[in-house]
C-alpha cells in the first residue's frame, strides 16, 4: 500500500507537470505561429515596407520577413454576421503557419476574391468552403459617414483552418495584403512586419540588435507578446509542482507509518541484532533502505501511471466530461482542441529525487528509534 | 600452572526499576569474576534478577552503577554495553532466532553482523557439531524446540566469543530434551575453551558447572 501511495503521489505530480509543460510548449508555438518570432510594429503605418523588408532580409538572423496589416471587419452571411479578425498576407507565403492547419480546401486558392477563414467563424457564419461571405471594414463606414454608399466585399471561401486555438479558430479570416490594403485604405503601407528567426530562443536579443538605429519602430520578441501569459502558465506549473509534492509527503508519511509499526512488530529482531552485534548505522541502514527500496519501487510505479494516464488521457477526460457534462472544457476553456502534453526529463528527475529523499529520510525516522533503543528493553516488548 | 586469563568481570553492578511503590532496586551491588574455559551458574527465584544480571553482564541493558567489561581478544577488557557481538555470545531462553532464515542463515548471521572471519563452512561444521547437520536448510518453524535451540548455541559460538551467556536455555524444553541440550552445551563450550556463565533454575544443571553461585535479595552468593 505504501508503494502504491507513492506511485499515486509521484503520478499526480508528473501527469501535472507534464500537462502544464504541454499547455507551456503549445501555448509558446502558437503564439509564435500566430505572431511570429519577432514583430515589427510601430505607432504608425510603415511607410517603406519594401526597404524595410529588404534590410531585415538581409540580416543573418532572420529567416523571413513578411508585411502584414490586420484589423477587425463584419463578416455577414445573409441574417449571420460575425466580428472578424481580418488578417493581409501574402497568398504565394510558403512558409506561412496557417497553411499548416488547413482544415477543408486549400491555401493556395486564396486570391483578391476569395478568403480563408477559421473554423469557428464559419461555423458562426454558416458557410463552407465555396460559399460566399460579405466583409465591410471601418474604412467603408468611413465612406457611408461620407455620403458614399459604401457596397462590402464579397469573398469565397477557399479554405477553413483549425488551429485547436479557439482565439483564432472563432475569429481568424486571412485575404491577401493587397486587397486587405484596398479594403482598409492603407495604400502601400502595411501594419507591420512578422519576422521568422534562424534561433527563436534568441529573440529577446535579435529584436534588441535589429532595433538599433530604427527608434520609430518597436521590435517585440514572442516571449514579450503574451508575456503576462507565458509568466501565468510558469507560476501556475511552479504552484501545482509545490501542491502536488504534498501529496508525495502524505505518501511518505503513510510510509514512515508503515515503517515504525514493522520496526514495532519487529522489535525483538530488532534486539537480537543488536545483541548478536549489529551496529546503530547498520539498523538504521536496514530500516533506512527499506524506505528507500519503497520509494524506488513507488517511484518505478508513478512513471508507469504517468504514461498509462497521460496516453489515455484524452478517454478519461472523456470520461470526466460525460460523468459531469462539463462539455469539452480544453477546447472551450484553454482553447485547445486535446490535452496537450511535452514530456521533460528534468520533472522525471526532480520528482524521483524529491520522492527517494522524502521516502529515505521516513524510513529512517524509525530506523533510528529502533537502533536508540536498548536490546533488553526491544526484546522484552516483543 | 598459571592462572586462566579473566574474561569476564563485573563489580558494583547495581540495577533498580521504576515502580509505583518507588525504585525496584533488582541488583545492589553485584561482582563477578569468570576466567577462560570457566562454567559458571547463576540460581535464584522467579523475579530475582537474574535475566537482568545477565543483560548486564552482556551489555544488553546498562547498569545504574558498576561496569561489565568482557574479553576481546586482541583488545583486552573493554566494556559490554559497546562491544556487543565482538567478545561474548547469547543463548536465550526462548531461542530468538530469524524466522524467515534458515539454521545456517542464522548462525552465519551472527558472523556477518559483526564482519567477523567465520564462513559458511564453519556454520556448517558448527551445526554439525550440535547435531544438526541434516537440518542446515530448515527453518526455525520447521524444527523442534531442541533443534532451535542448538541453532542458537552455534550462533553463539560462531564468532569464537571468550564467554558465552546462557539464559534458561532450557526453560522452553521438556526434560528429555533439556538435559541434551544442556550437555551438549557444556560439551561445545568445554571443547572450544569457551567460558560459559549459565543462568537456570535447575540444581542438577548448576551442580554440572565448576562455580554455582545464588542471586538473592540482589546479590550474589555462593550457593
Amino acid at each position: 500500500m505504501s508503494i502504491l501511495g507513492v506511485g499515486l503521489g509521484v503520478a499526480a505530480l508528473l501527469v501535472v507537470q507534464t500537462v502544464m509543460n504541454g499547455f507551456g510548449e503549445e501555448h509558446r508555438l502558437r503564439i509564435r505561429e500566430s505572431f511570429g518570432d519577432c514583430v515589427v510594429v510601430g505607432r504608425r503605418p510603415v511607410e517603406q515596407p519594401k526597404e524595410l523588408l529588404a534590410a531585415l532580409r538581409r540580416d543573418p538572423a532572420v529567416l523571413s520577413a513578411t508585411p502584414f496589416s490586420e484589423g477587425p471587419a463584419l463578416a455577414r452571411n445573409g441574417d449571420f454576421s460575425g466580428v472578424a479578425f481580418v488578417r493581409g498576407v501574402d497568398p504565394a507565403d510558403a512558409g506561412h503557419p496557417a497553411r499548416r492547419y488547413v482544415y477543408a480546401g486549400a491555401f493556395d486558392e486564396l486570391d483578391d476574391g476569395r478568403v480563408i477563414l477559421g473554423v469557428g467563424l464559419a461555423r458562426a457564419l454558416r458557410v463552407q468552403v465555396g460559399d460566399k461571405v460579405e466583409v465591410w471594414s471601418p474604412a467603408m463606414a468611413e465612406r457611408a459617414e461620407k455620403g458614399k454608399a459604401p457596397l462590402p466585399a464579397e469573398f469565397e471561401v477557399c479554405a477553413l483552418v483549425r488551429t485547436g486555438f479557439t482565439e483564432v479558430d472563432d475569429r481568424a479570416a486571412f485575404i491577401p495584403l493587397r486587397r486587405f490594403n484596398q479594403l482598409w485604405s492603407m495604400g502601400d503601407r502595411v501594419h507591420g512586419v512578422t519576422l521568422r528567426l534562424k534561433d527563436p530562443a534568441a529573440a529577446y536579443e535579435t529584436a534588441a540588435r535589429l532595433n538599433v538605429g530604427r527608434p520609430a519602430l518597436q521590435f517585440v520578441p514572442w516571449q514579450e507578446i503574451k508575456k503576462n501569459f507565458l509568466e501565468a502558465i510558469r507560476f501556475e506549473k511552479t504552484m501545482l509542482f509545490f501542491l502536488m509534492f504534498i501529496i508525495t509527503l502524505v505518501a511518505s508519511f503513510s510510509i514512515g507509518s508503515t515503517l515504525f509499526s514493522a520496526v514495532i512488530r519487529r522489535s525483538r529482531e530488532v534486539g537480537v541484532l543488536v545483541a548478536l552485534g549489529a551496529r546503530r548505522w547498520q539498523l538504521i541502514g536496514l530500516f533506512g533502505l527499506q524506505g528507500l527500496l519503497i520509494g524506488a519501487l513507488g517511484t518505478g510505479l508513478g512513471f508507469l501511471l504517468t504514461w498509462l494516464i497521460l496516453a489515455f488521457r484524452e478517454q478519461i477526460l472523456g470520461g470526466i466530461n460525460a460523468l459531469f457534462g462539463d462539455g469539452n472544457l480544453v477546447a472551450n476553456v484553454y482553447q485547445f482542441s486535446k490535452v496537450p502534453l511535452h514530456y521533460d526529463a528534468m520533472d522525471f528527475v526532480v520528482a524521483a529525487g524529491f520522492t527517494l529523499l522524502v521516502t529515505t529520510v521516513a524510513g529512517l525516522v524509525p530506523a533510528m528509534w529502533a537502533a536508540g533503543r536498548k536490546p533488553s528493553e526491544a526484546m522484552r516488548d516483543a | 600452572m598459571p592462572e586462566a586469563p579473566i574474561v569476564l568481570a563485573a563489580q558494583g553492578l547495581r540495577k533498580a526499576f521504576a515502580s509505583p511503590a518507588g525504585p525496584l532496586v533488582v541488583l545492589r551491588s553485584v561482582d563477578l569474576t569468570v576466567r577462560a574455559g570457566e562454567s559458571v551458574s547463576i540460581r535464584g527465584s522467579s523475579g530475582s534478577g537474574k535475566t537482568t544480571l545477565l543483560q548486564l553482564l552482556g551489555g544488553l541493558d546498562v547498569a545504574d552503577a558498576g561496569a561489565a567489561d568482557f574479553l576481546v581478544p586482541g583488545r583486552g577488557l573493554v566494556p559490554a554495553r559497546r562491544n556487543l557481538g565482538k567478545g561474548v555470545g547469547f543463548v536465550f531462553q526462548n531461542y530468538q532466532l530469524m524466522p524467515e532464515l534458515t539454521a545456517l542463515e542464522n548462525v552465519l548471521l551472527a558472523a556477518r553482523i559483526t564482519g567477523g572471519s567465520a564462513d559458511a563452512a564453519e556454520a556448517r561444521a558448527l551445526l554439525e557439531a550440535v547435531g544438526l547437520g541434516a537440518r542446515l536448510g530448515h527453518l526455525p518453524a520447521q524444527l523442534s524446540g531442541g533443534e532451535c535451540q542448538r541453532v542458537a548455541i552455534a550462533r553463539a559460538l560462531i564468532n569464537r566469543p571468550s564467554v558465552l551467556l546462557a539464559d534458561e536455555p532450557t526453560g522452553n524444553l521438556d526434560e528429555a530434551t533439556g538435559a541434551e541440550v544442556m550437555r551438549l552445551l557444556l560439551q561445545v563450550v568445554k571443547e572450544r575453551g569457551t567460558a560459559l556463565v549459565l543462568v537456570t533454575h535447575s540444581r542438577e544443571f548448576a551442580a554440572r558447572t565448576d562455580h554455582q553461585w545464588v542471586l538473592s535479595n540482589g546479590a550474589l552468593s555462593p550457593a
